[in-house]
Parts: C-alpha cells; structure tokens; sequence
C-alpha cells in the first residue's frame, strides 16, 4: 500500500536505508512483500535499497571496502525468493534517532489530535511527547498547536462513525434555508480550526461536507447507516464541485489571493495587473458569495456578472443599515 | 541542497550519504576531511591526490548539514593541544547518541496515533520531517493498529513564511519581514529572533524578540507581506517552553478581548457564533439577549462579523463596530453601479 507517490529525495532516501537495517536484522528473512507493506513503499522500492545495502560498508583498515566492511546479504534467498536475510552488519544495527524538527512535528500533531474524543486521556498522549523529545537528538523545536475547542457533537459523530449509526441535524442549505438532514456519517476531517463531516446525506442522495459549527440539535438515531464507506469514493478535496455551482469574476489584490484559493476553479485564468488579479471564483450560491466577498472587503470584489455584484452591495447594504447608516 | 558535479564514476547520492554515516559510525576517534574524500565511498571517486579539491570539501560541508538535518549527530573534534588548523579537525558520528535509547520503544496503539499525528502534516510544511519521523518508528518492527478509521485531520501552514521560519527557529538566526501591522496602511520592516510558532485559533502566530524594542513580540503569520530572510546573525535562547508561553499569552488574549453582537435567531451567524469557543449568552435564555464572543486579533473578527451582514449588530467595543462598518461600507462602494437596478431572478433566497 504505497501511501506517497512523491519522489523521495536524497534525504529521504537516506533516511529510508537507516531505518530498513535495524528492520532487516530484527526480521530475519523477512520477505520483500511484508517490508513494503510495513513501510509503505513500492516492493521495487525494497529491493532497491536492499542491492544497495549490499554493497555499502566501511573503507576499513585498508580503506579498500574489503569484503569483511561491507554488508551481505543471502544473495540466492533474495533473487530466487524475494527475502532478505542480512549475513554480515557493518556499523548500524539501532533505529536512528529523530531530529529536533521531526520529533516537533510529531508532537505537534499530538497536539492537535488531542482535541479527538479517544485521546481525552491527556496523560498518554503527554507521555507519548515525553518519549518523543528524549528520543530526539536535540531538544524539539518549538512549535506548537493549542488543541482546539470541540463541542459535544465531534463525540457524537464519533461514536456515530464508530457504531455504524446514522445522525440527523438540522443544517442551513447554500440558500440559507434550515434543513433537517439524515447523514450516513462516513469520515470526520479537519482543516486547522474547523471540523467537518464527510457523509451521504439522504436528502441530496449523495456524499456531502458538513461543518460541525453549523448544525443544530444534532441526534444520534440507532438506525444502521446504508451506505458505508468502502460503498463511495471519498475525494482528497473537502468541497465536490456540482454543476450547478455559479462562477463569477472577482478582481483580488494579489497578497490576499491566498485567502480565496480554495474558491478558484481549477484551469481558472489569473490576469495580474498592478498588484491585482483578475480571476473566478466558484460558490454553490450567491448566498455564500456575498458572505465570502464581504469578508474579504476592500481586497475582493466581484466584477462580474451584474446580478451577482447587486446581490453583495444589496447585503453589504442591509448589514450597514442595522447601524443606521446609510452609507 | 545536494548537487552533483559531473564526473565519470558517479555515485548515487544516498550512497554518497549512507557511506559517509557508516564510516563516521565505525570510528572511534573520528577520521579528518581528507581520510573522509580520499576513501569514503562517493567521495574517493572524485578525490584528486595532491591536487586541487576544493569542489568536493564543498561537497562535504553540504552533506554534513543535510545529515545533521535527519538527526545524525555528526561531531566534530578538535585533536587535544591543536586548535585552530582546520585540517586536523576530526569528525564522527558517537554511536550512543546516534541510536534512539532502548526505552523509547512504542506500543500498537501509540503508533496509530504517531501515524495520524504525521498524516495531519500531509500537505503541510512540516511533511517531509513526518515523513521521516514515521520511518524512523516504522523501523522499529511495531505493527501498527488500524489507522482510526473515519478520522482525517490537516493542519495546514499555508503561510509562505512558516517554512524558513521555522528553519531558523531550529538555528537559531535573526530574521527580517516585512510586517504589516493593522490599522496600518504600509508595511515596516522587522528584524525578530524567533522562539516559537504556535497555532491558536487555526492561525499561526510567530511569537520572538524584536531587536529594535528589544521587547518580545507576537507576529500573525498572514501579516508578513514579503519574503522571510534569514541574517547571518545568531543568537541565545536561555531555554524555556516558548511554545506554551505564547500560547498562554494568545489565549489570555482571547479571553479578554469581548465583543458584544447581537444575532438573528436561526440564521448562519446564530449557529456558528454561538459555537465559537468561549462564546457566551448573557441571561442564557433569551435568543435576542446579546452574544458575547471573545477574539484575539480585531481586524480578523471585524473580518468574519462583516460577512454577515445584516445577520449580527455590533453593540461593543467601538473600534469593532467600527471596524465592521467601514468593511460593509467599502463592500457596497465597490458593488454598486451606476444604474443599480438589476432584476433579481429569483435566485437567490
């Protein structure tokens, strides 16, 4: 189950041969199958980094690589029956240590994972940074994630996930409408802050995101969930495009293009012109335009079509007039 | 950055770097640079003897960096009595600070939270460091648990300037940005020791010494509108968890900031306000009692307030609610035509 295609760079590369010797001497005669699958790598990625442990070594007393300072490995197991027993160790046989920005990572994640119903016992997950650092060849460098606020609903939803059940709350549609949805609830995800539920939702009959922040009175239903999630794919990205999401053209100043990134349709053209680009961003409604536009006020505006700059002035307008102020 | 020149017999780079940490292993008394090119696998190909090398010491000096970047604690020691000649300096790798200690080992379900931990940086800066992380405990042989199932959790560093800042977090240099403070309308050049990164409220903060006040300071990472460079400059941390100080701090904030917002019962900014940690409804009851929503940084709330619209009313603080007209105000002067009088169609609700 190889679980990055990304190309490992040297670095990476060397880090890989580090840590598949200790593997190696602890697992004799391992196959290459259950490495790779262990790792997480292609099985030609293995056998790779095995042919090359095998002529690696020491320059020993004669600087010569003489056969003695290198590894070795039962040359015939491994052509005939793709395993690997190592018959001769040079130099390494222990799991490296992490570095200070490795073991930070770690432990920041930690961090943030102890928002998770399962991990409310702080204590493990204290002890478990606790070995992180001391297992780190300088102390850990100092990033860090406060664990964000979670309600009771992320407990519900998980122990919904967990069981197989279905949920029902009440959730505003693009149009601002109060819905009550019936969700199969498939998988939780989150983005930094907010948490979301990716699920089939009964109404629409097909999978949909949910922000957690956004539903009320949530119940947990014992009824059994009818679609599972081996039944539908799950896309990488949060937000699944539908036809008949509205495109509009918006005129962004380029330090703040960051902001709306994730509104940009793929492909879209970006046309810069004096620190501003032109481009298109893609809403299921105008109801979440308006919203996004007068966020992002002074530095996006929408430049076309006609209707859908009406409707932004037309609530920037209603939410100035509750000052009494015209503008 | 590894780079290769060309030469005839060319040698992987990993090998180059396998080699060279299976040699500094297997001394005790370490070997100099020039035992190092004229042997070490990789090096020995290249190596001119009595000429000229100064392209493969370069060649050495990138690759000691790249290997104390993975955690390789690459020593160098000076022979007693001889300071000062460059040559006779000596480098090795201790093979006790080289292996991870024989107590760390972890247990199934540690590791399933290891793995989600590392999963959470998948597109993050800090991924190819996960990645590594997970070898490194991959190579201990545990069997991981299922992965928990129906969680996929992200933290994103988005900011371009979260990368070289948290590098020279990690050595320690100077750096310079330009920041642009709110309120303000152009952007002044900062020069900061950084301390620590810290997410608070899904954003990053940068908290470190300014060395004009010489005071410490706390820097939103979406504020910085150019590129972070590192100076050759270095400096001393007395140790300390910055980390958890300017989380305290940012949350000390958070807690005392108030806003005062009344909602409209039922809509978006009554569910998720409502919502926002540490939100709290006066009298408990009432739906048109007045929210109480807390913040840490008034342009981002302005920000969130003014999108919306006619959903809340600001009662207090002032600058707040004066924040949140002039975006609302500046929303309808750039939305407005001439001749505003467009059909609605029907599409919207």
């Amino acid at each position: 189950m190889p679980e990055n295609a990304s190309p490992m760079r040297a670095q990476d590369k060397l880090t890989f041969l580090l840590a598949l010797v200790p593997f190696l001497l602890d697992h004799e005669r391992v196959s290459v199958a259950e490495t790779a699958e262990h790792f997480g790598v292609d099985q030609e990625q293995i056998r790779e980094a095995v042919r090359l442990i095998a002529v690696s070594g020491v320059p020993g007393d004669t600087s010569q690589y003489l056969h003695g300072d290198l590894f070795d490995i039962a040359w015939d197991d491994f052509e005939d029956n793709d395993r690997i027993a190592i018959t001769n160790r040079v130099a390494i046989d222990d799991s490296p240590r992490f570095s200070a920005r490795e073991a930070a990572a770690l432990i920041a994640g930690l961090q943030y994972l102890s928002a998770l119903p399962e991990n409310a016992d702080h204590a493990a997950i204290g002890s478990l940074m606790a070995k992180l650092t001391h297992g780190a060849s300088a102390s850990p460098s100092q990033v860090a994630v406060a664990g964000t606020q979670t309600d009771e609903s992320l407990r519900t939803i998980r122990a919904a996930v967990g069981s197989g059940t279905r949920v029902e709350f009440g959730y505003l549609n693009s149009r601002g409408e109060q819905e009550r949805r019936r969700v199969d609830p498939l998988r939780i995800e989150s983005i930094d802050d907010d948490w979301y539920l990716r699920g089939w939702c009964h109404l629409r009959r097909a999978v949909r995101t949910f922000r957690l922040d956004r539903m009320t009175e949530l119940v947990a239903t014992p009824e059994p969930i009818s679609y599972r999630p081996s039944d539908v794919s799950l896309p990488d990205t949060l937000f699944e495009p539908s036809d008949d999401d509205l495109t509009v053209s918006v005129a962004v100043a380029e330090s703040a293009i960051g902001l709306i990134v994730d509104y940009i349709p793929d492909g879209a053209r970006r046309r810069r012109q004096g620190g501003i680009v032109h481009t298109q961003v893609r809403v299921a409604h105008y109801h979440g335009l308006k919203r996004l536009v007068c966020r992002h006020s002074g530095v996006l505006t929408v430049t076309a079509p006609p209707q859908a700059r009406a409707i932004v002035a037309e609530w920037a307008g209603a939410g100035l007039a509750r000052y009494g102020d015209d503008a | 950055m590894l780079s290769e020149t060309n030469s005839p017999a060319r040698i992987p780079v990993e090998e180059r770097l396998f080699s060279l940490v299976l040699a500094l292993l297997a001394t005790e008394t370490g070997l100099t640079k020039n035992e190092i090119l004229s042997t070490v696998q990789g090096y020995r190909q290249r190596y001119a003897a009595g000429g000229d090398n100064s392209a493969l010491e370069r060649q050495f000096e990138r690759d000691k960096d790249d290997i104390r970047e993975l955690g390789v604690p690459l020593e160098t020691v000076a022979p007693p009595g001889d300071t000062g000649n460059n040559q006779n300096l000596r480098y090795r790798i201790p093979k006790g600070s080289y292996d991870l200690p024989p107590d760390i080992r972890f247990s199934p379900e540690e590791m399933t939270l290891l793995s989600l931990a590392a999963a959470a940086w998948k597109e993050g800066s800090l991924s190819a460091e996960s990645r590594r992380a997970i070898m490194k405990l991959r190579s201990l042989g545990v069997e991981t648990d299922d992965p928990l199932v129906g969680y996929a959790p992200r933290l994103r560093a988005r900011e371009a300037a979260f990368e070289p800042l948290s590098i020279a977090l990690e050595r320690k240099t100077i750096v310079t940005f330009s920041y642009l403070k709110p309120g303000e309308t152009a952007a002044r050049l900062r020069s900061v020791a950084p301390l620590a990164l810290v997410q608070h409220q899904g954003r990053w903060h940068l908290q470190g010494i300014d060395q004009d006040a010489q005071e410490p300071r706390t820097f939103l990472l979406s504020r910085i509108v150019d590129a972070v460079r590192a100076t050759t400059n270095t400096f001393e941390a007395p140790g300390g968890d910055y980390a958890a100080r300017a989380l305290d701090e940012l949350e000390r904030i958070w807690e005392g900031n108030v806003a005062r917002v009344s909602v409209q019962p039922g809509t978006d900014a009554a569910v998720r306000l409502g919502k926002r940690y540490g939100t709290d409804r006066s009298s408990g009851t009432d739906p048109n009692e007045p929210l109480t929503v807390h913040y840490s940084d008034l342009n981002i709330l302005a920000d969130e307030l003014a999108s919306f619209g006619p959903e809340v009313l600001v009662h207090s603080p002032e600058k707040v609610r004066d924040a949140v007209t002039t975006r609302l105000r500046r929303a309808v002067a750039d939305h407005r035509d001439e001749a505003d009088q467009h059909e609605q169609e029907g599409r919207d609700a």
